[in-house]
């Protein structure tokens, strides 16, 4: 079954926004928090948030691999349930979701750091509770960089490999993406398909990355 | 009516102060670097003691034996930072209106006219001349219905001639409204304007408490 | 508002899950290089009335996520070591393990130099400066290419020239780019090549024995499909079709 290429695109467009929608409020109130809120395990938590940045993505998918799986912690629990991850694209987003969670959280962070604390402080003698300060004053006041990391964990979500073929294979029709694609065509020599979907592919990411310059370049003017 | 004892570290620096204020007005006065605005933080909550108790009106606002340390947004203080920091994202109407509690904040209407900023409302707090960010920044901060105003050198950015018209603004605000209000001011003749009582720190430390002889208003105006 | 992020989550992924077919059919972990042969292979068994969906990665991959308990029915490897990691783990059904393929060794040479080989001894010579082939350490590929090298006596004069790379792909791209003077690869990798052409086809009698090992898991929900798969696989009919994408058949 030979996939057409607007299905494959359509199929990774759909999986690497739905990671990064998933990502989004977590990703947003933990940077926050890791700027504003000193709070025991911070360091752990930091360090841990940044961990798939650094480490060889085919590590992160065995690891991913190892706790969903049948035989894993979480997969033998899932098995119960009767939920499938491994292998389905369910484990593609999650894949994606991990790599790009980091960016997020790292370029978020930036931001709101970059907040006059003492906007957030006036708003507390105003009476304002920690959780209306983050909605109403500090996520207005950095949304452009919640923006940017979004679009850099959706850019960087395209182009997951290492951990996705890992934990979600290369099936194709149900969890073959972009950069899955182009490594399977690679390895059997069609040089010309394979060049075809890295086109698509870096044009998405280029149109992604763009927009979102665009957009924070209006709202700073 | 303000109990104050408290004990701060920051760094090098440390500051010791035990004082009760009972006054409509309260100016903390001395040079930079005294310790004035580190109180106004610690009675707003942005600041913990090391030790020590601070009670409002009769309220335990924080005290180390007991245990409490009441967080800053439940303190119904308002607090006009030196730097102002009007919301840049609102405009003046939504500053204004930030810190609204119905049933507890005064009427808009009357803070607004009191202020002379009615004609204000929509405008952008980018457009505000610097007299005019003072007055919206007194409004927003009496619109969340304090029980004390806190004004870290209200009028220290502001040119001498504007001064002049500000000032009679503040005193409107202890004459008519019954908040009392605590405030740095390293300026003499802008504490005799305002100040009932003049609690003067020097390097950490209260060095005087002094109450001004001054004319009272018979019943509020206006 | 956390009601309606929810909704657009899924509103955004309803296109990725669309991929989930009715009836289930058996999962396929075979060797990325066989993916065209056995996706032709598939649309013959479709005619019989059986559906499959692979999973094509390199073989220690597919043989990673097998032991790592991953839903795999069948496994294709395209080396006997990365089989004998499955069976090592006791995932192997018993007596289900058979050679299905064989492929060949053959030096590939950039296609704007040609040459043909009357002997393995010629690649020994200097104008090979740099020969290219699959990390002998860890691309089955490689391991193969070694074992000839070394068993025709020529190792040791070729070693200081052989650049090892991460795949056997990417020993033939280092050949049709230029970068490489020759490369050692499957026979199948070099018929597929546009700027390369074979200098010499190892043959079998002197050649390493290369077999693509097929076995079902034993962890399978579908047992009777899964056999009835590996069964078609050795079947006359797929066995033209192996041949038609330049597979030797070891039934």
């Amino acid at each position: 079954m030979i996939e057409p290429v607007w299905r494959i695109t359509w199929f990774t467009i759909a999986c690497a926004a739905g990671a990064t929608l998933l990502i989004l409020p977590p990703g947003v109130v933990l940077a926050w928090l890791l700027a504003r809120r000193k709070f025991p395990g911070r360091g752990l938590v930091e360090t841990f948030v940044s961990l798939p940045l650094v480490m060889p993505p085919v590590a992160t998918g065995l690891i991913l691999l190892m706790l969903l799986s049948r035989r894993g912690r979480v997969g033998a629990l899932l098995e119960r349930l009767g939920i499938e991850v491994v292998f389905t694209w369910k484990a593609v987003v999650l894949a994606m979701a991990i790599m790009g969670l980091p960016l997020l959280v790292r370029t978020a962070r930036a931001g709101f750091e970059q907040v006059n604390v003492r906007y957030e402080r006036v708003a507390a003698t105003l009476g304002a509770p920690p959780a209306r300060i983050f909605l109403t004053i500090s996520l207005p006041l950095a949304w452009p960089s919640v923006l940017a990391g979004a679009v850099l964990a959706f850019a960087r979500a395209l182009g997951e490999f290492g951990a996705t073929i890992i934990v979600a294979g290369n099936i194709p029709g149900a969890t073959r993406t972009l950069a899955v694609a182009i490594y399977g065509y690679a390895e059997t020599g069609q040089d010309s398909q394979a060049f075809a979907l890295l086109l698509v592919s870096v044009s998405i990411a280029f149109v992604a990355l763009w927009t979102a310059n665009r957009l924070v370049e209006r709202s700073t003017a | 009516m303000i109990d104050l004892d408290i004990d701060i570290t920051q760094g090098a620096f440390q500051l010791s102060a035990k004082v009760r204020i009972e006054a409509r007005a309260a100016a903390l006065f001395g040079p930079s670097g005294a310790g004035k605005t580190t109180i106004l933080d610690a009675i707003a909550g942005l600041r913990t003691p090391r030790r020590g108790s601070i009670a409002v009106n009769g309220r335990v606002l924080y005290s180390s034996d007991a245990g409490i340390n009441v967080p800053t947004h439940q303190r119904h203080v308002g607090y006009v930072p030196q730097d102002v920091a009007l919301f840049p994202h609102m405009l003046v109407r939504g500053n204004l209106l930030y810190g609204r509690h119905p049933g507890v904040s005064p009427d808009l209407d009357r803070v607004v006219r009191m202020l002379e900023i009615d004609g204000l409302l929509d405008r952008r707090v980018t457009d505000l001349s610097g007299g005019e960010r003072q007055r919206v920044a007194l409004g927003r901060a009496l619109m969340s219905g304090p029980s004390l105003l806190l004004l870290d050198e209200p009028l220290a950015a502001v040119d001498v001639p504007l001064r002049r018209r500000i000032l009679p603004y503040l005193q409107r605000v202890r004459d008519e409204l019954t908040v009392p209000i605590v405030y740095v001011s390293h300026d003499r003749e802008e504490v005799d304007l305002l100040a009932d009582v003049v609690v003067m720190l020097e390097a950490g430390r209260i060095v005087s408490v002094e109450r001004l002889a001054r004319v009272e208003l018979h019943g509020p105006t206006g | 508002m956390l009601h309606r992020w929810l909704a657009l989550c899924v509103a955004v992924l309803l296109p990725a899950a669309q991929g989930v077919p009715l009836v289930k059919p058996i999962t396929v972990s075979a060797a990325v290089s066989l993916t065209d042969a056995l996706t032709a292979v598939a649309e013959a068994y479709a005619k019989t009335g059986g559906t499959v969906r692979f999973n094509f990665a390199a073989s220690n991959v597919l043989a990673r996520q097998i032991v790592s308990g991953a839903p795999a029915d069948v496994f294709i490897s395209a080396d006997e070591a990365q089989m004998d990691v499955v069976a090592a783990a006791g995932l192997v059904q018993d007596g289900s393990r058979v050679a299905l393929l064989r492929n060949q060794l053959a030096v590939a040479v950039p296609n704007d130099r040609p040459r043909t080989f009357h002997s393995i001894r010629e690649i020994a010579e200097p104008a090979f400066k740099r020969i290219a082939i699959g990390d002998p350490a860890a691309v089955p590929a490689g391991v193969y290419a070694k074992q000839y090298l070394e068993k025709e006596g020529l190792w040791t004069a070729v070693e200081p020239r052989i650049v090892p790379t991460g795949s056997v792909r990417a020993a033939l791209a280092a050949v049709e780019s230029g970068a490489a003077d020759a490369a050692i690869v499957y026979r199948t990798d070099v018929r597929v090549a546009l700027k390369a052409t074979v200098a010499w086809i190892v043959p079998a009698d002197r050649g390493p024995r290369i077999v693509y090992p097929a076995a079902i898991v034993k962890t399978t929900a579908s047992a009777s499909e899964a056999n009835r798969f590996v069964n078609f696989l050795r079947s006359g009919e797929a066995a033209r079709i192996f041949q038609r994408f330049g597979f030797a058949t070891a039934f």
